[in-house]
C-alpha cells in the first residue's frame, strides 16, 4: 500500500458529533494517536498497538474498528464515536459499571480493557440487539482482559441488551 | 451451579456483593492511567526516550558511535555508558522491594547486584544496552536508536539451565565472580539444602510405595495491558515522576538514593494502573534513572514507555521441580524430597524468591507440616533467557505443578483417591488434623465437579470424534495472611469527614485491579456506621502522591484491602470523639454522657436531647473532622487457609486439543472482604491459570537465543471464547487475626489450574504431560508415544 500524501492537506474528522480539522499530520499517524494525543480523547487505550487486544476500539460509521490499526487519513469524512461520546446513562456503560451478581464477579478489575470492551459491545448490540450468549462470546473474543473478567462482561452485555442474564455455558 | 455466598458474619458493606466503587469511571473511560496523562497535549515540551536493546542473547558493546544518531531530526540528547555520570550509578539487584519499603542497603537480594543502569554488557536478547536517546517524537527516538553505530562482541549463549551448569558453558555475568552460572546461596533463603527435617533418605528407603516425578514450568508473561513506563521532569533541583509503578514511597527512596536528591525534592505520582500481576516487585526499573538523567540534561519532561514487545521484560521463572514421595500402604506420606532447578535468566531479580522463599518457610511449615521427613533443595542458574522477575503466585505455581503431580501419582499407585490422600496428609501445624480448611474445600470441590463419577485414567466413556473427558484437581496454601506482612511495618490512613457528612478517604495504594480501593471504602462505611455512612458518600483518593499523601501500601501480596480495613475502626473512633467534643457545648452535656448513632448525637441520660451530626458540623466553623491511623496491624501467627481448583477437560485424541469445560475455584478466604471482588479474582485468575495450562509460553529460537513471540498474536492470552464455565466458590472456614482475619487470594487463584488441567488430561487419556502449556503438539506426541509402547 502506498503511503497517502496528506501531510500538507487538512484532515476532517467528525468525532462524537463535533467536526475537527487537523493539519500538519504525519501520514503514518493512526486514528488512535490523533484521537488521544491531538484531541485529548483519552478513554481509548493503546495496549498492543498491533490489533491483537481490542483496547483501542472505537466506532466508525457504526462499526467497531481498532483505532491503532486505522490510519487517521482513513477516517477522513467518517463519523467517529469514542467512549467520551456515549451517553453516560448508556445501557452498556451502566451494565459494565454495575455488574455484581453472584457467581460472576465484576465486569472489570484494572479497567484498562474496559473502554475497548464497552465500544465493541456497543457496536455489536447496534448490529444485533438481542444476541445469544454464544454470539456475545464470539463477538467479544477479539478483546483481551488479562484480569479475566470475561464471564461478567458477557453477563453485562446480556443485561445491556435488556435480556435476563443467564448461566454462562461454554 | 452458581450460588451466592453467605458470610459467617453479616456486615453492612464489607463482604457483600456490590459494584466496584470506580466501576462507572472505568466504564466511561474516565479513570486515568499513565498514558492518559503523559501526553504531548498535556506536556507540550515532552521528549520521548528509547533505549538501545541487545539484539543478541549474550553480548557486549565493543564500540558505539553516536554521531549519526545525534544528528538525526528531533534528537535532543544521547547518553551512553561511557558518560561518567551514567557510569557512576550504583549497581542494583532490580528487586529492591518485596512488600516493604527499604533503603539501598536493605534491598532484597543485596548479594546479587548484577544490574548496571548503563551497562554495555547484555545477558538476554532484549536487554537494555547502555545507550539512551531522547527525541521530540517517539518515532524520532526509535529512528535515532536504529542509527546508532554499534560494534557488538557476541558471546556464546546458553538457554538450558542443565547446560549452563556444565564447566564449559559460557559464563554469564562474569563480573559477579560466582565462578560458574550457579547462583551462590545468600543469607535470607539459605544454603542449597534450605529445609531439612528428619531423615528423608532413610524414610524413602523404608517406604513401601514411592514416586519420583519431574515437572517443568516455562517462562510466561504477565500480559498487563498497561506497559511499564514513566514521565520524569527534573527541573532545577526538583524531580517529579509520574509512573505506573505500584509503589510510590519505595520509588521515592529509590530515586532519591540513586540520584542523590533529598526526599522532599522527589515527588512520585501514580494514577490507576492497568494491571500488575506481580511484575512491579521488580520495581527499581533502570528506565527511571535514564529517563531522569535525560530530563536533567535537556531540562524537559521525558516520557519512557515500553512497547508491547519491550514489555516482555521480566518473566515467571522457569523452574524444574523433581519430587520424591514415600508412603505407607494406608496412604500416610512418610517422606518428601523436592529438588528444584530454577532458570534465572540473565539476572537474578526474584528467581531465588521463586525457588526458595515459599518452599523455605510457608510450604514446609504449613502445608507439609505434618510430614516427619522433608528435604527441600536445589539451585538457581543463570541462562541467557529473560530474567525471572516476580509474577502473580511467585514460586507457588511452579511448585504446585510438581507437588500435586506427585500426590496424584502416589494415590494412583496406592489405589486411593487423591482427594483423600491430600486430606489425610496435609495441613498447617496450628490446625486440627485433618485440616478443616483443606477438608472443607476438597469435599465441596469434589461435590461440585462430580468427583464420584471419576473413572480410572484413560478408561472413561468415548464421546463424539473419539473425544474423552477427565477430571483433575489441585490445591495449595493461600497467599499471605496478616502475619506475613509484618515487614511492611506501619499502615497509614486518614479519613476526613466533611461538614455535610460525606468523607474523603486517604488510604493510599495504587489500584491495579484487585479492588482494594472498594474494600477500603466498604470498611470505612462500616466503621462510620454511626453516621449511616454509605460507600457513595466516600471519595477514595485515587492517586498516590508522595508529596500530599500518606505512605502508600505496596500493592502486592493481596494484602492491602484488609491492612487498610483493619485500621478503619481506629480512624472512625477518633471522628466519633471529635463529634462528641463539638456536641458538648451545643447539647450542654459532658462527652461521657453523649453518643452517636443513626447520624445523630444524643444525650445518653436524656435521649430526647439530640442533634444531627450534619446540623452540628454545619453550625460551627465548617472545619472537617479528621481521623487517622498509623500503626502496625495485627501480627499474630494464625496459620494459613487453602485454595482448591477442580476441573473437567475434554481431549480430542485426533487433534490433540484440550478443552477445559469447567473450573470450580474454591478459596477459604478467612473473611470475604468483598464478595464480588473475590469472585472476580476467582474467575479472572483463570486467565493466567488457563493460559499457563494450555496456551502461554515464551518461545526462544534455540540457535540464536532470541525470543520469538513477544507479541499477543504468537503469545496467546485466553479470550472470552476460550473461557469455560467457571464456578467461583468463596468460603470462610479458617479465621485469622484482627477484626477481619482474612487472607490474600489474588495469587493462589492462578496457582492450581495448570496442575489440575494436567491431571485431568491424564485422567481423560492416560498420558502425562508435565511441561505446560499442554499444546495439541505435546498431547499428540504423548498419545503417539503411549500408542507405540502398547
Amino acid at each position: 500500500m502506498s503511503a497517502p500524501q496528506t501531510s500538507e492537506k487538512a484532515l476532517s474528522l467528525r468525532v462524537n458529533g463535533r467536526d475537527h480539522v487537523l493539519t500538519g499530520l504525519d501520514p503514518a499517524e493512526t486514528l488512535a494517536e490523533v484521537l488521544k494525543n491531538r484531541l485529548g480523547l483519552t478513554g481509548l487505550k493503546v495496549s498492543c498497538d498491533e490489533g491483537a487486544c481490542g483496547a483501542c476500539t472505537v466506532i466508525m460509521d457504526s462499526r467497531a474498528v481498532l483505532s491503532c490499526m486505522t490510519l487517521a487519513v482513513e477516517a477522513q469524512g467518517r463519523e467517529i464515536l469514542t467512549i467520551e461520546g456515549l451517553d453516560p446513562e448508556d445501557p452498556v456503560v451502566q451494565a459494565f459499571a454495575h455488574q455484581h451478581e453472584p457467581g460472576y464477579g465484576t465486569a472489570m478489575q484494572c479497567g484498562y480493557c474496559t473502554p475497548g470492551f464497552v465500544m465493541t459491545a456497543k457496536a455489536f448490540l447496534m448490529e444485533n440487539p438481542k444476541p445469544t450468549l454464544a454470539q456475545i462470546r464470539e463477538a467479544l473474543s477479539g478483546n483481551v482482559c488479562r484480569c479475566g473478567c470475561y464471564p461478567a462482561i458477557a453477563q453485562a452485555v446480556l443485561r445491556a441488551s435488556g435480556q435476563k442474564a443467564e448461566e454462562m455455558k461454554p | 451451579m452458581k450460588t451466592a455466598f453467605t458470610p459467617r458474619r453479616q456486615r453492612k458493606f464489607v463482604g457483600t456483593y456490590r459494584p466496584r466503587i470506580e466501576g462507572r469511571a472505568k466504564a466511561l473511560g474516565r479513570a486515568e492511567y499513565l498514558d492518559d496523562l503523559a501526553l504531548n497535549i498535556k506536556y507540550p515540551d515532552m521528549l520521548h526516550a528509547k533505549v538501545l536493546r541487545s539484539p543478541y542473547a549474550h553480548c557486549r558493546i565493543k564500540k558505539v558511535d553516536t554521531q549519526k544518531a545525534e544528528n538525526m531530526p528531533g534528537v535532543r540528547c544521547v547518553i551512553t555508558f561511557q558518560d561518567p555520570e551514567a557510569a557512576a550509578f550504583k549497581p542494583t539487584s532490580c528487586a529492591w522491594t518485596g512488600v516493604d519499603t527499604v533503603p539501598y542497603d536493605r534491598m532484597y537480594w543485596p548479594t546479587y547486584k548484577d544490574k548496571r543502569v548503563f551497562g554495555p554488557y547484555c545477558t538476554w536478547a532484549g536487554d537494555e544496552a547502555g545507550v539512551v536517546v531522547a527525541a521530540e517524537t517517539e518515532q524520532q527516538a526509535r529512528e535515532a536508536v536504529k542509527a546508532l553505530e554499534v560494534e557488538w562482541e557476541v558471546f556464546d549463549h546458553v538457554l538450558d539451565p542443565h547446560e549452563a551448569m556444565k564447566p564449559d558453558a559460557p559464563l554469564i555475568n562474569p563480573e559477579m565472580n560466582f565462578g560458574s552460572n550457579v547462583i551462590p546461596p545468600e543469607p535470607l533463603c539459605g544454603p542449597e539444602v534450605w529445609f531439612n527435617k528428619g531423615d528423608v533418605d532413610a524414610a524413602l528407603a523404608q517406604a513401601p510405595v514411592q514416586v519420583d516425578v519431574t515437572s517443568n514450568f516455562p517462562n510466561t508473561d504477565h500480559g498487563c495491558l498497561d506497559s511499564m513506563g514513566c514521565l520524569i521532569h527534573w527541573t532545577d533541583d526538583k524531580l517529579t515522576c509520574l509512573t505506573n509503578s505500584y509503589q510510590g514511597d519505595q520509588l521515592k527512596v529509590h530515586l532519591s538514593t540513586m540520584l542523590d536528591l533529598p526526599m522532599h525534592k522527589v515527588r512520585v505520582v501514580i494514577p490507576y494502573l492497568g494491571a500488575s500481576m506481580g511484575r512491579w516487585n521488580v520495581g527499581d526499573q533502570l528506565f527511571f534513572l535514564f529517563s531522569a538523567l535525560l530530563s536533567r540534561r535537556t531540562g524537559r519532561p521525558v516520557r519512557f514507555k515500553h512497547t508491547r514487545r519491550e514489555d516482555f521484560h521480566d518473566t515467571r521463572s522457569a523452574i524444574e521441580w523433581r519430587a520424591r514421595l514415600g508412603a505407607k500402604e494406608d496412604g500416610t506420606i512418610t517422606a518428601a524430597n523436592f529438588i528444584g532447578l530454577a532458570d534465572s535468566g540473565g539476572y537474578v531479580e526474584h528467581t531465588v524468591a521463586a525457588l526458595k522463599f515459599m518452599t523455605g518457610f510457608e510450604i514446609p511449615e504449613c502445608m507439609l507440616a505434618p510430614l516427619e521427613n522433608i528435604r527441600i533443595e536445589g539451585k538457581a542458574v543463570y541462562t541467557n533467557r529473560l530474567p525471572g522477575g516476580c509474577m502473580r503466585g511467585i514460586g507457588n505455581n511452579q511448585f504446585n505443578l510438581c507437588f500435586m503431580l506427585a500426590v496424584d501419582e502416589l494415590a494412583e499407585k496406592l489405589g486411593l483417591d487423591p482427594v483423600q490422600v491430600a486430606i489425610k496428609n496435609f495441613g498447617h501445624e496450628w490446625g486440627q488434623k485433618p485440616d478443616i480448611s483443606i477438608k472443607a474445600l476438597l469435599e465441596e470441590g469434589a461435590k461440585r465437579i462430580g468427583w464420584e463419577n471419576r473413572h480410572p485414567a484413560g478408561q472413561g466413556q468415548v464421546y463424539e470424534y473419539g473425544k474423552r473427558r477427565g477430571l483433575g484437581f489441585s490445591f495449595h496454601m493461600s497467599w499471605h495472611t496478616a502475619w506475613q506482612e509484618i515487614p511492611r511495618g506501619r499502615v497509614q490512613l486518614r479519613v476526613r469527614l466533611n461538614p455535610d457528612c460525606t468523607a474523603v478517604l486517604d488510604a493510599p495504594m495504587v489500584e491495579t485491579g484487585p479492588g482494594s480501593n472498594s474494600c477500603a471504602v466498604f470498611a470505612c462505611a462500616d466503621a462510620l456506621d454511626f453516621l449511616d455512612m454509605t460507600p457513595d458518600r466516600i471519595t477514595w483518593v485515587d492517586k498516590v502522591d508522595t508529596e500530599t499523601g500518606l505512605k502508600d501500601m505496596v500493592q502486592t501480596d493481596s494484602a492491602v484491602s484488609y491492612l487498610h480495613a483493619e485500621l478503619m475502626a481506629e480512624a472512625a473512633a477518633q471522628i466519633k470523639d471529635q463529634i462528641l467534643e463539638r456536641a458538648e457545648p451545643v447539647l450542654e452535656a459532658e462527652a461521657s454522657d453523649l453518643d452517636v448513632a443513626g447520624s445523630k448525637v444524643f444525650v445518653k441520660s436524656d435521649p430526647d436531647k439530640s442533634i444531627t451530626v450534619r446540623d452540628l458540623l454545619w453550625q460551627g466553623d465548617m472545619t472537617p473532622l479528621v481521623g487517622s491511623a498509623n500503626r502496625v496491624p495485627p501480627e499474630e501467627v494464625t496459620g494459613v487457609p487453602y485454595a482448591a481448583t477442580f476441573v473437567e477437560v475434554e481431549v480430542d485424541p485426533g487433534t490433540g486439543m484440550v478443552e477445559v469445560q469447567k473450573i470450580v475455584q474454591l478459596n477459604d478466604c478467612g473473611t470475604v472482604m468483598y464478595a464480588t471482588g473475590v469472585e472476580a479474582q476467582q474467575t479472572g485468575g483463570q486467565c493466567i491459570g488457563l493460559g499457563e495450562a494450555i496456551y502461554e509460553e515464551i518461545v526462544y529460537d534455540k540457535k540464536t537465543g532470541v525470543p520469538l513471540n513477544f507479541n499477543w498474536v504468537d503469545y496467546r492470552i485466553p479470550t472470552m471464547a476460550d473461557f469455560p464455565d467457571i464456578e467461583p466458590v468463596p468460603m470462610e472456614v479458617w479465621l485469622g487475626a484482627g477484626e477481619y482475619g482474612p487472607c490474600g487470594i489474588g495469587e493462589v487463584v492462578t496457582t492450581n489450574t495448570p496442575r489440575a488441567v494436567a491431571n485431568a488430561v491424564y485422567n481423560a487419556v492416560g498420558v502425562r504431560i508435565d511441561d505446560p502449556p499442554l499444546t495439541p503438539k505435546k498431547v499428540l506426541e504423548a498419545l503417539k508415544k503411549k500408542g507405540d509402547r502398547s
